[in-house]
């Protein structure tokens, strides 16, 4: 199961989803929920007394998701990916830009950086990307590792 | 009876057909095309024959190949399911000239009721009443107009040459005529190349009722009740219910009766289907034959449900020379049952048909559920047949309870990976006229457009929170290990013990 910020986005219209690692999700300013995975398709969500099995099916970004007869076609991504929000400074939480594997981690937390350096390096369809630095600053946290497969909008690295 | 029998057929019918055969001991001989490769009906089947490309021109709908898969592998019999060869008189009779059973009616019966103004003789012949109309021999306006005044109006100006609604056109009264008549000629022209017109009366917002009959080969001929299936869109059925549930025991006694003595009329053997238009409710309510359907129907399990019958276990032993094992007086309806056809369509796109895998495919279970159907998860969707991919059957002692049983399992009924027709049906059966059972055939075509559009339910936010929790894998093909439970459909190439 994910945890982390995302956008989930339905139509014409994004939402946002925040999952923590306690299975507590919001989506926008929702109530919260809770979420578990069971099996390969099918999460559970709570809310209060209420128990839905909602079932999905992946490809890519894309979801197909079943909950109580209805289907809604949704694709998620990483809720502040650059080149989704023009015009904001989305520079704080990295993340990959399609399924990839992480082949190098080249920086540590309380590393300074550069803006241009390679901080992480993927790779994905046989060709090597480099994750790099939007700006000055500093690695607050490293999430990634290597040998480790990413999906896209799944944090790697967190900037101060 | 049968020993071996060729399923002329594929999908949820051949599947059908199969388990019914194992259960009597009948060895099984499946065909598939191209595209039907790994097909859950031919890994089900004791022995498989591959018969072409996957368009059913090529395959499913070619005489002799099936004929030579018979062949070669030494069946007996053949049934020919629904669809595709199933009301051919010519494939019917190869079958008997290739020293085959035809799990149906013979070939004669099949062409004399294959033809409109054939049957419609024949019911009139056998006193039933049938859709006012009339295809004059003068086709100049005068001639038309006088048989215009004996059809009655409102009435349907068709080309005889025609179908598909091109070169129909609705006259309410006389005066319509002579514009109806030139713009029907006129469209007929240029389709069908042929002006020649025939007129019909054009019955007010009718019910479709249809009577399952039985006949075999020792002269009892039986009726098992009736289906509504007026639930239709585009003339296609969507959802069928038995019984029909405003239709009074008076008309459902005289339908009944009027079935049985058409299929006695026509020396009918084994399953079939009469098929009228109810005008009107209560006491002034009037039926009018329709058409006959030679073959097993589609939404056959509805009658199944209500009668406590095995229509398919019937099939096989009227071919095997059995008799019937019913009396009419002991067949009675019992609860409610209806069906629902879950379609591989689009709604939102005008019900386009869809293609793909059916990454996640878990079909509902329960008491008073029963789902026919000829896939499972992770099995590929093609567009080269019809885009039926299941029926989903639910019984009750009520109505109302059927409904709520088949809504709530609808509601469970987990496809995922291409587009279906489920949330649909859902609005369609909590639809107000649905529940009244105030549905006439043209209920869908009118009010349909509202129901098609997805609107964001009440598990919206539950979706969104799943969707972004999932950890994004694909689903596993499940091709290995299929969704059905039961053991035995995992056997391949399995025999009795018989040669």
């Amino acid at each position: 199961m994910k945890t982390g910020i995302f956008s989930v986005r339905l139509g014409e219209k994004a939402h946002r989803v925040t999952i923590t690692a306690g299975g507590e999700a919001r989506v926008d300013d929702g109530a919260p929920l809770l979420v578990s995975a069971e099996g390969e398709h099918t999460v559970i969500v709570r809310e209060g007394d209420k128990t839905r099995r909602v079932v999905v099916s992946a490809a890519g970004e894309r979801r197909q998701v079943f909950v109580d007869g209805e289907i809604y076609d949704v694709t998620v991504g990483a809720e502040i990916a650059g080149r989704r929000r023009a015009g904001r400074a989305d520079s704080d939480h990295l993340a990959a830009p399609m399924p990839a594997r992480v082949t190098a981690v080249l920086v540590e937390a309380g590393q300074h950086v550069r803006k241009g350096d390679v901080l992480i390096k993927l790779e994905a369809m046989k060709m090597e990307l480099a994750v790099r630095a939007p700006r000055d600053g500093a690695v607050k946290r490293v999430a990634c590792r290597v040998g480790e497969l990413v999906q896209p909008g799944v944090g790697l690295l967190d900037l101060e | 009876m049968i020993r071996r029998l060729l399923v002329a057929n594929r999908g949820e019918i051949a599947v059908r057909v199969i388990r019914a055969c194992r259960e009597l001991g009948v060895e099984t001989v499946a065909v598939y095309s191209e595209a039907d490769r790994g097909a859950l009906h031919a890994r089900l089947a004791d022995i498989a024959v591959p018969i072409g490309p996957a368009p059913a021109i090529d395959s499913y709908l070619r005489v002799e190949r099936l004929i030579d898969a018979a062949s070669t592998s030494r069946a007996d019999a053949v049934h020919p399911g629904y669809g595709f060869l199933a009301e051919n008189a010519g494939f019917a009779q190869a079958c008997e000239d290739a020293g085959l059973i035809f799990v149906g009616p013979p070939a004669p019966v099949i062409a004399t009721m294959g033809s409109k103004i054939e049957s419609r003789a024949r019911a009139l012949e056998a006193g039933l009443p049938i859709v006012p109309g009339e295809a004059p021999e003068a086709q100049d306006d005068a001639a038309l107009c006088a048989a215009a005044e004996r059809v009655g109006f409102p009435l349907l100006v068709k080309a005889s040459a025609g179908g598909g609604g091109k070169g129909m056109r609705v006259a309410h009264a006389r005066k319509d005529l002579a514009e109806a008549f030139a713009a029907a000629r006129h469209e007929a022209t240029g389709a069908f190349g042929d002006a020649t017109l025939y007129l019909e009366r054009l019955l007010r917002k009718p019910s479709h009722v249809e009577v399952q009959v039985f006949g075999d080969a020792h002269g009892n001929v039986f009726h098992l009740f009736e289906r509504d299936c007026s639930t239709q869109r585009r003339h296609q059925k969507v959802i069928e219910e038995s019984p029909a549930p405003w239709l009074s025991d008076a008309l459902r006694r005289r339908m009944s009766e009027a079935a049985v003595a058409l299929a006695r009329h026509i020396g009918y053997r084994n399953a079939g289907t009469i098929e009228f238009l109810v005008e009107g409710r209560g006491d002034d309510a009037h039926f009018y034959f329709l058409e006959m359907n030679t073959r097993l129907q589609v939404e056959h399990p509805i009658t199944e449900a209500v009668a406590g019958v095995d229509l398919v276990h019937a099939q096989l032993r009227v071919a095997s020379g059995e008799p019937l094992p019913w009396r009419q007086a002991s067949l009675a309806q019992r609860g409610h049952a209806i069906e629902c056809r879950i379609y591989a369509e689009d709604p939102s796109t005008d019900f386009l048909p869809q293609a793909g895998p059916l990454t996640v495919y878990l079909e509902p279970q329960g008491p008073g559920i029963r789902v026919d159907s000829g896939v499972v998860e992770g099995d590929e969707v093609s567009i080269y047949y019809d885009p039926l991919l299941a029926k989903l059957v639910a019984s009750a002692e009520t109505r109302e309870m059927a409904r709520e049983r088949m809504l709530a399992a609808l509601r469970r009924f987990v496809v995922l990976g291409i587009k279906t027709n489920i949330p649909f049906l859902i609005r369609v059966l909590e639809h107000p006229r649905f529940v009244e059972a105030a549905i006439d055939t043209s209920f869908l075509d009118r009010e349909g457009h509202g129901l098609c559009e997805q609107s964001a339910g009440p598990g919206l936010e539950a979706a969104l929170a799943a969707a972004a929790a999932h950890d994004g894998r694909p689903a596993a093909r499940a091709a290995e290990s299929p969704a059905v439970a039961d053991p035995w459909d995992r056997l391949q190439g399995w025999r009795s013990g018989r040669n």
